[in-house]
């Protein structure tokens, strides 16, 4: 780190370069810095090798996005058919429906599920005892380690109609059963709770590391001023992880892709697809399903360009309030 | 190669071995097995030294469904091996994600030499078929004196433009009908129903009227599943007079649920569903549940195809051995007549990429393994395994020896998806009928043949209905669940109708109709 700042001191003298010299002069340097930290770049180069063989190559089969693809004909061989991929998908009545239900999942996540972690985590730190507090922190880590497959199941044991717990209880109450499983408006409700029963919990890691790195001196010094509890949790332990909690929030808008196909796929069926058909698995009947490579190609596509445009907005905002960002 | 081989063999041996010391030492009345299978023993030695061994076996790879939890083990695949003079590469996809596993392989260029396919898929591949991506398999037929034995109609349904590119596995036309609780009715004095109010009568009874005399209410009438097809729906619908996913009308195609049967069908469910005479649950229950609860003695009614209930009785009569079942195929609709919805007479089919080989040469030689498997001699080992360790003669027919199921299970049973042709074009033994109510389900399954209706599309092109078909299902099926389930109204499902015309379907049915016409 020491290095490159070393350089660049030496040469901040006011001295007046033309536009092509400066250029040279910061060429030079780098590759003056580059010699000198070589060891450093070489740690670099099987990252990048993994990037450009797993993400940079396999973009060029994107191209099939604007091909009528056959896969005996090969990548290149394949009919150009230019836009009529995309505009089959935007003019299909499908096209808003997953479009709305991709961004209402992603708020979701957003909304509801984001801030359940950090409360968490602060609530844990608050734990005198160690036992304990290592104890529950195992105990909300274990559903992370469970496939989607288990928790749907679970949930559809607890909520079917045919004797399932809840409906049972729900009827002793003296309540009509409810359609959990079958019905539009419980999806989302459902989606949600699976994902805060399976994730919240794993969520915690990074910002209880955080908050254990924060300056005891600080907590000293308001305790000192006659703060209590939530006023320690609200002025020190908040903003001491705000930076954490912005970069994690751009990370989550990336994932704005990732809102577990197999997740979804479990959930959905003839009453809830409405409301629950997002892009993965629309993807995944047309595309492996039925065979529609190049469609299915399209729509990957337009996802990827939806959720690159979000992570920039969202970057762009957190430096604008005065966060680092990711780039 | 030869050095493999023979330790193969010799490990065979050992087991065969092995196994009859066991069953001798088990007692006395098994030492007739024990002497089956020495003679077993000798007389494979014999016929593999009668085969040309200087022969390269020749290597087959080939994908298979898989519908067993876990892969097969190598016994049967070593004896195939072994008597055919072959190399078994197989790759068993569990049956719930071979679509994808399928197309990724043909996205990928790497489909095996042999790959079987179900009708969808089947249709799917048209375009590459039609590009002549497979072998067309006609002029080499009459070389195998087995396979010329297909049954011409079958192979003429799986026809492209007149071509033949594929094997085909044979089905029974239509097993559809009723299993119920036979104790159950004759508790309530209740005769097998003949019409749709009778069943529906039925299922009443076995909701309210405490079929199983236990003083609660702990029984419904139907269990069924999420499957329109294959679960109790379409062969309701077929009761009531609805085509066979197409109809007919002045030579015009139309989807069935443009027909007034569909309705009247989904108005049957639906007042068995709010009645609570079926499981509130049925759009998202497994197979599996629906016959858990058919089994446990939770519901009384299983309409679907007529041979499970062998399954369904051994599982049930573990739990409570008084269960008793009956069968029936006959009920009438509103017309007053039969009718039952047939498939095209074969399950899946078998293609031959050219990708997958050098020249015909190879393709002769995947051909001549499927001839043997045509024999009776192949079918009978491929079907039913090994006879005196797997299976005994019983009769005409044939019976698992009980006391090695778990092996029946594990290595032969998941082979049945490799079995080309059908019993009477392959000449291999049928089960035997041990139980009454199976035999009778055979019965009434030949019985279907006298009312069956067929799909007029079998043969019948559309391209539009590969595009945008399982899209387009998928939104019907998806409608007519909410609709029995009571969740939309006939205008608002007939509304759906019309976005299915508006998405693709009304080009559907012109191209069918387009196609049909040119066929009359």
């Amino acid at each position: 780190m020491s290095g490159p700042n070393l350089n660049y001191n030496q040469n901040t003298e006011p001295v007046f370069l033309s536009k092509q010299e400066k250029r040279q002069v910061k060429k030079q340097e780098m590759i003056k810095s580059i010699k000198k930290n070589k060891l450093l770049y070489l740690m670099l180069v099987p990252g990048l090798i993994y990037f450009f063989i797993y993400k940079y190559i396999p973009m060029y089969g994107l191209i099939i996005a604007f091909k009528d693809y056959k896969p005996y004909l090969g990548i290149l061989a394949s009919d150009w058919v230019g836009l009529e991929h995309f505009i089959r998908l935007f003019q299909g009545t499908d096209f808003w429906i997953i479009f709305r239900n991709t961004l209402t999942l992603f708020g979701l996540q957003l909304v509801v599920f984001f801030p359940i972690p950090i409360i968490l985590s602060l609530m844990l730190n608050e734990i005198r005892s160690n036992w304990y507090k290592r104890s529950v922190q195992t105990l909300i880590y274990i559903p992370h380690f469970m496939s989607w497959v288990v928790i749907v199941s679970i949930s559809y044991v607890v909520l079917t109609l045919d004797g399932g717990i809840v409906n049972g209880l729900l009827e002793m109450m003296g309540f009509g059963p409810i359609n959990f499983l079958m019905s539009s408006e419980w999806f989302h409700p459902m989606y949600i709770i699976q994902v805060i029963w399976r994730e919240a919990g794993w969520g915690t890691i990074i910002f209880l590391a955080a908050i254990s790195a924060v300056n005891i001196e600080l907590y000293e010094a308001a305790r000192m001023d006659g703060a209590g509890r939530l006023r320690q949790m609200w002025h020190i332990t908040l903003p001491s992880i705000r930076s954490v909690i912005v970069v994690l929030l751009i990370l989550k808008i990336g994932d704005v892709l990732e809102l577990g196909f197999e997740h979804v796929y479990l959930l959905l069926n003839g009453s809830n697809r409405e409301v629950g058909e997002i892009f993965d698995t629309y993807v995944y009947t047309a595309g492996l399903k039925q065979g529609q490579f190049s469609y299915a190609t399209a729509v990957g596509f337009f996802k990827g360009i939806v959720g690159l445009i979000l992570v920039m907005l969202a970057n762009r905002l957190a430096k604008k309030f005065g966060e680092e960002g990711v780039y | 190669m030869k050095r493999i081989k023979l330790s193969k063999r010799l490990a065979v041996v050992g087991t065969v071995t092995l196994s009859s010391m066991i069953l001798a030492a088990c007692g006395g009345n098994n030492e007739g097995n024990t002497e089956a299978n020495a003679n077993a023993d000798a007389s494979n030695n014999s016929e593999v030294s009668t085969e040309e061994l200087d022969d390269e076996p020749v290597t087959i790879e080939m994908m298979a469904n898989l519908h067993t939890p876990e892969t097969p083990g190598d016994f049967l695949k070593d004896k195939l091996e072994e008597k055919y003079n072959v190399e078994l590469d197989i790759q068993w996809v569990p049956d719930g994600n071979y679509e994808e596993r399928l197309n990724t392989a043909f996205a990928t260029d790497t489909l095996p030499m042999v790959v079987p396919m179900g009708f969808d898929m089947f249709n799917q591949f048209k375009d590459p078929i039609r590009a002549d991506q497979f072998w067309e398999i006609e002029p080499y037929l009459e070389e195998f004196e087995n396979l010329s034995k297909l049954n011409p109609e079958i192979l003429d349904n799986t026809r492209v433009d007149g071509k033949l590119y594929s094997l085909y596995q044979g089905r029974p036309l239509s097993r559809q009908g009723v299993i119920y609780r036979k104790d159950w009715a004759d508790n309530l004095g209740i005769e097998e129903p003949t019409t749709t109010e009778e069943f529906m009568e039925m299922a009443r009874a076995f909701t309210e009227d405490d079929p199983n005399g236990s003083g609660s209410d702990d029984t419904i009438g139907l269990t069924d599943r999420s499957d329109l097809v294959y679960g109790a729906f379409k062969t309701m619908s077929s009761w009531f007079g609805t085509p066979n996913n197409w109809g007919v009308v002045d030579g015009e195609v139309k989807p069935e649920f443009m027909f007034d049967e569909y309705i009247e069908t989904m108005d049957f469910v639906k007042e068995m569903h709010s009645n609570g005479y079926m499981n509130q649950d049925f759009p998202v229950t497994s197979k599996d549940d629906q016959q858990a609860m058919f089994k446990n003695g939770g519901a009384g009614i299983y309409v679907g195809s007529m041979g499970d209930v062998l399954s369904i009785h051994t599982d049930a009569t573990e739990l409570n051995p008084d269960a008793e079942y009956g069968v029936f195929n006959y009920v009438e609709g509103p017309d007053g007549e039969y009718n039952v919805w047939a498939i095209p007479g074969f399950g899946s089919v078998v293609l031959f990429p050219k990708s997958a080989y050098e020249d015909e040469n190879e393709l002769r030689k995947v051909l001549a393994f499927y001839d043997k498997l045509m024999t009776p001699e192949g079918a009978n080992l491929l079907v039913w395994g090994e006879e005196g360790r797997h299976y005994e003669m019983e009769g005409e027919g044939v019976n698992w020896i009980e006391d090695n199921l778990n092996e029946v299970d594990n290595d032969i049973r998941p082979f049945l998806s490799l079995e080309i042709g059908e019993p009477a074009t392959s000449g291999r033994y049928e089960m035997a009928s041990t139980y009454d109510v199976k035999a009778e389900a055979d019965k009434l399954t030949i019985e279907n043949e006298e009312y069956l209706v067929h799909d007029p599309t079998i043969t019948l092109d559309s391209e539009s209905h590969i595009t945008y078909g399982d899209r387009l299902d998928q939104m019907m099926n998806d409608a007519t669940h909410q609709y029995m389930l009571g969740q939309i109204d006939l205008d608002e499902f007939n509304a759906t109708v019309e976005e299915w015309k508006s998405e693709g379907g009304e080009a559907i049915m012109a191209e069918f109709t387009e196609s049909y016409q040119a066929q009359q």
